[in-house]
């Protein structure tokens, strides 16, 4: 057990902080905040995710040869660190670099690595996930999407549902059923589809928040080149499953702390400036019971990532341990939502368009996208099963 | 970085779990109900293991390990409810490792490598509340040398101990300390507590003008202002690991009673409701893990954030061993609630460790002013 930098990680680290603070807008976090207009948003997170990229720091823990940095654990857990503590954008492509990558670098033909994965890091080309449709979500093996074999090509007809960033993306990474007479687990391939072929419809879906950043995604005689099956055919479900392990994975998530802890410290600052009668919110012992848990559950997110890291290093499988950690992560930032909610007290009704909103109304947002926390991804009561019946063995 | 234990850390562990299932069982421990409430035989065990060896350098006859090292074996220990005087004389050593004299150190260091030592510690006062603000107990040197003052309570096993360290104010500075002294000494009164895990051996402690000598204070004549802090929170960092082991093993134990308990013709862990609160319990126990492990790292390195990381763990960690000895009572039913099958031991370590030396919402307190400092030097 080391937690400690040695000189060549300080290197690192200010290294890292220099580069943030020359490429960050001025007045960042302070006076210039992310644009509201959804597009807008979308097209400033992914140049910041370019920007990155051209700095070196994008894909930091994946291999040189595709464009990462193979940055060690150490250099992984300063650089989460440090952008915290700028308060760093979010990226746009993180379905292509959390999901896609490790799916493409574990199962991926060498061919299709070099052909997709320098082009995600390079924000070249976005990409989407489509797995769930409207009669298969929890149940995803139930998948009715189809693709047929013709010549070298396939035909995929059907729709797919709450497909995220699906009206960014050149890219999907789809699950279809390719064999009907097979047992419904075995009969599903995962297939590389172009988001430009004739035949793909995207429809947003206006979200519980009022963006629309999930869609409805139709297929219509869509052609795919045979080659853009990842694996064997037939075989798409086991590489589902790396997928949803990295969904559910210590990448993902110490990504997302990242953006946890940075509410945190706005929270904090919120609070100390929120009046309660004749003193600041921040001396109400009440309140403070509750932002210290939400920081001790948010720093435990931090651990555990690090904690899952070093053994993933060490070669053991993700698995059920990714259940653990999806299921730790999400209670505890809808926990940290409504201590924010609270923290505001009265105010916090008061959403963004109104002057009086603290914060720009950002709490009250973050709050109501927190709901989705426990349900993509696989929900809970879906983690939980994982959990009890492959971790802990208990009968079906 | 690596947030994992070294295969010699896990070994460790092994050996002394396959000594603790050999050795130390339910019965065992409600055993401890009688006589002096000192298994002897477990003790010398766990000395030869080398338990208490671990933190005293190897200069002074010791392993030369450090508070890390230590780690998955007091979560061990927590497992198998074997607290003080073992766990006690393992924080004083390192309180004397890290506070005491050059005397003093060669004088116990060798004495507690070979587990010839036992140590109990006394913080808590009738009116102290937890922390240290509150402490009355007093040391204050007269024409006659200098004589101990004060009222302790919850001093476990303190007549089986060789050396009681108390924590008191010494001289006309007030300034807090530690004191060393037997019991044994003149003034003082042992009398023993009923509580809530009758296994601990607590006991009220009337300090009478108790005669003490510099020698007596932790660092000899250089006072040691930062020790009872020292002493807090690695008393903090332990009890976490063992609420941790507490919280594990309870689940073991009801994630076996539900495979095998069959009711409406199922086994009752194919129930959701009791599949979930079994799954929803790991994922805490493994949230504590994370937590009690970085504050026992905290604690070998005196980091910095030293005091956020133990106040963090033992507010996390004895939230989850009340939720985790709470539930696994309601996944045993009726039995749960018996005398006989033994929950009872666990709920009520678990109860007593999250209100020893601080319970969630005392540490939560400590979280909130350390990140309020934290930021304030960012600024
Ligand atoms: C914001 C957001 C973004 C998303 N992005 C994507 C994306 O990019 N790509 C994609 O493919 N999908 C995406 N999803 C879909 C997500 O994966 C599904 O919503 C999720 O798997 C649940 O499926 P469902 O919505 O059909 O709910 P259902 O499966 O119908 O579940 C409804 C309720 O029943 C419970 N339930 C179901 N089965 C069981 C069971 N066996 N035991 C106990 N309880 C059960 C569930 O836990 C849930 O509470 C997204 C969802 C959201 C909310």
């Amino acid at each position: 057990m080391d937690f400690t930098y040695s000189a060549e990680n300080l290197r690192f680290r200010d290294e890292l902080r220099q580069w943030l603070s020359d490429n960050l807008p001025i007045g960042w976090g302070v006076t210039v905040h992310e644009p509201k207009d959804e597009d807008e948003r979308a097209r400033f997170r992914l140049g910041w995710e370019r920007q990155l990229f051209d700095g070196g720091w994008s894909g930091l823990d994946w291999p040189t040869q595709y464009g990462g940095r193979g940055a060690t654990l150490i250099e992984q857990a300063i650089f989460s660190e440090e952008m915290a503590r700028a308060g760093a954008p979010d990226g746009l492509n993180i379905i292509g670099r959390n999901l896609v990558g490790p799916t493409l670098m574990r199962h991926g033909t060498e061919a299709q690595r070099q052909r997709y994965l320098p082009k995600i890091l390079s924000t070249d080309e976005v990409w989407c996930q489509g797995f769930s449709e409207p009669n298969a979500g929890s149940d995803l093996a139930s998948i009715n999407c189809r693709a047929e074999r013709d010549g070298d090509h396939f035909v995929v007809n059907g729709q797919k549902v709450w497909t995220s960033f699906a009206q960014y993306s050149q890219w999907c990474i789809l699950l279809v059923r390719t064999d009907r007479s097979l047992p419904k687990h075995q009969g599903i391939s995962f297939m590389l589809v172009d988001m430009r072929s004739p035949g793909v419809t995207v429809r947003p879906l206006r979200q519980i928040s009022g963006e629309s950043e999930f869609n409805e995604t139709f297929f219509e005689d869509v052609r795919v080149p045979a080659e853009n099956i990842v694996g064997e055919l037939n075989g798409g479900w086991k590489i589902a499953q790396t997928t949803l392990a990295a969904e559910r994975g210590p990448g993902d998530a110490m990504a997302r702390q990242i953006r946890f802890k940075r509410e945190l410290d706005d929270l904090i600052v919120a609070a100390a400036t929120l009046k309660r009668g004749s003193t600041s919110a921040i001396d109400d012992p009440v309140l403070r019971q509750k932002i210290a848990k939400s920081i001790v559950e948010i720093e435990i997110m931090r651990l555990s990532c690090l904690r899952s890291l070093s053994k993933l290093l060490k070669g053991s499988a993700p698995g059920a341990a990714a259940s653990m950690l999806k299921l730790y992560w999400s209670h505890a930032a809808q926990g940290l939502y409504e201590t924010a909610l609270e923290t505001l007290g009265f105010l916090a009704p008061l959403t963004d368009g109104d002057s009086l909103a603290p914060a720009e109304g950002r709490f009250q947002l973050g709050f109501l996208q927190s709901r989705a926390f426990t349900i993509y991804s696989g929900s809970s009561e879906i983690q939980r099963n994982i959990i009890a019946e492959r971790m802990l063995g208990l009968p079906r | 970085m690596d947030f994992d234990f070294s295969d010699q850390q896990y070994l460790f562990r092994e050996t002394f779990h396959g000594f603790l299932e050999q050795n130390h069982d339910l019965k065992k421990h409600a055993a401890l109900l009688e006589g002096d409430g000192f298994d002897a035989d477990l003790w010398w065990g766990l000395a030869d293991l080398g338990l208490f060896s671990m933190l005293v350098p190897e200069q002074f006859g010791g392993l030369g390990l450090s508070f890390v090292d230590m780690a998955l074996v007091l979560e061990e220990l927590g497992m198998e409810l074997v607290g003080a005087p073992a766990s006690e004389t393992i924080v004083a050593t390192d309180l004397i490792v890290r506070h005491g004299s050059e005397k003093q150190q060669a004088r116990l260091l060798p004495l507690l490598a070979a587990g010839k030592l036992r140590v109990a510690t006394a913080i808590a006062e009738p009116k102290s509340g937890f922390g240290d603000l509150n402490i009355q107990a007093q040391a204050a040197s007269n024409s006659n040398g200098w004589r101990l003052n004060g009222h302790k309570i919850m001093v476990p096993h303190a007549v089986m101990a060789d050396l009681i360290m108390v924590a008191a104010r010494i001289g006309p500075s007030q300034e807090l300390g530690l004191v060393m002294l037997e019991p044994q000494r003149k003034g003082v009164v042992l009398r023993e507590q009923s509580t809530l895990d009758p296994a601990c051996r607590f006991y009220a402690m009337t300090l009478d003008s108790v005669a003490v000598d510099v020698e007596d204070f932790l660092g000899g004549a250089v006072p040691q202002p930062t020790s009872l802090a020292r002493l807090l929170d690695v008393s903090s960092a332990v009890a976490a690991l063992q609420l941790t082991g507490i919280a594990g093993k309870v689940l073991d134990i009801a994630v076996a009673y539900a495979a095998q308990r069959v009711q409406f013709g199922k086994p009752i862990g194919s129930f959701q409701a009791i599949k979930h609160k079994c799954a929803d319990m790991a994922v805490a126990i493994d949230a504590a893990r994370s937590a009690a492990y970085y504050g026992a790292w905290a604690i070998a390195e005196d980091a910095v954030d030293r005091v956020k990381a133990v106040s963090m763990a033992k507010s996390f960690c004895g939230d989850t061993a009340r939720q985790v000895c709470n539930e696994g009572i309601q996944i045993h039913g009726g039995m749960g609630f018996t005398w006989e099958l033994g929950l009872h031991w666990y709920l009520r370590r678990a109860k007593v460790l999250e209100f020893s030396h601080g319970d969630a919402a005392f540490h939560r307190e400590r979280v909130m002013a350390a990140t309020l400092a934290e930021l304030q030097r960012q600024e």
